[in-house]
């Protein structure tokens, strides 16, 4: 995650506009990461969304979209995203398979990657 | 060069130079049009309209009940923007996609047009909360796709951008890459600052 940025910063090179719409069509190599399959046991404990960090993301959006999307207090949400930041990732909710589904689906809608999971 | 993002009352605003507002629609749009694709929003309607048709959303529904898969996307740019909902089940995430890929990648891009279509609107940039709330999330899509192609992966390689683009060496593509995407970053961080200030400080209605 980015902390708070400085104030002060220059501006894009003039032209870079058609240079870099070049970029945005253009893929770096990927690297392939690979899930494990698990067995998927039924159980009735609760199912969790876990939000991880990631290099693009500030801080303040976390922490903003922590607070409005699960209206969290701002110290709550704070405390969240530092534990996103500092141990790579948090569980933000808890509830239903549905309702940890429908809250990842709403995290990658803002562009943060979360994923649900029996287990914390 | 542009004014950070502050509240009046008028509405909320930053002051873009032209070619600056150019830019950032421009790219607001290219990362659109990469959602348009076969892994984003399947058979969607073209970049130039942003409203898909009824036929577009009763064969997208079909296919959805039909039961058939949805893959990944291959761009990892893309991968990003839509990545996967299980780390330990690909089952349950290849269901996640099923249901939520197409719907996800259509909302992406049509935020991401609206976003651009703002900073082409004549006079200085006025926004409203909804308009100001959709930048922060457009902002983070495109540069989420920038970063990408920067091949940043780490807390580490973000430093390492921020300096690249202090050099800001002309004829290296990836170095005004690098600057656009700080410029961006900046730019961010002085909305979702704004957005922040506008929320209660104890806990408020979810909006889940």
């Amino acid at each position: 995650m980015v902390g708070a940025v400085s104030a002060l910063r220059t501006p894009p090179p003039p032209g870079a506009a058609p240079r870099t719409a070049r970029w945005v069509a253009t893929a770096a190599p990927a690297e392939a990461e690979r899930a494990q399959a698990t067995e998927a046991a039924e159980t009735e404990r609760p199912w969790v969304t876990l939000v991880w960090n990631d290099p693009v993301n500030l801080m303040s959006y976390v922490t903003y979209v922590f607070q409005s999307y699960f209206g969290y207090s701002r110290a709550e949400a704070e405390k969240l995203m530092q534990d996103v930041h500092g141990k790579g990732r948090a569980v933000v909710s808890t509830g239903s398979l549905e309702e940890m589904e429908r809250d990842v689906e709403a995290m990658h809608g803002f562009g943060l990657w979360a994923t649900f999971s029996h287990d914390s | 060069m542009a004014r950070r993002f502050r509240r009046t009352r008028r509405g909320i605003t930053a002051g873009f130079e032209p070619q600056e507002a150019e830019l950032v629609a421009g790219l607001l749009e290219d990362v659109a049009g990469l959602l348009a694709g076969p892994a984003g929003a399947t058979g969607g309607p073209s970049p130039v309209e942003d409203d898909a048709g009824e036929e577009d959303q009763l064969a997208a529904l079909a296919r959805q009940l039909g039961g058939e898969p949805v893959a990944a996307p291959e761009d990892p740019a893309l991968a990003r923007l839509l990545p996967p909902a299980s780390r330990d089940d690909d089952e349950a995430a290849a269901e996640f996609r099923r249901f939520t890929q197409e719907g996800l990648a259509d909302r992406k891009r049509a935020l991401l047009l609206s976003t651009a279509a703002t900073l082409r609107r004549p006079g200085p940039l006025l926004l409203t909360d909804d308009e100001a709330r959709g930048w922060a999330t457009a902002l983070t899509d495109l540069r989420l796709v920038l970063a990408q192609r920067l091949g940043l992966q780490t807390d580490d390689d973000a430093a390492l951008v921020s300096l690249r683009a202090a050099e800001a060496d002309e004829d290296d593509p990836a170095s005004w890459t690098a600057s656009i995407y700080d410029f961006l970053t900046w730019l961010q961080e002085g909305l979702a600052d704004v957005l922040l200030r506008g929320l209660p400080r104890g806990g408020g209605p979810p909006l889940r």
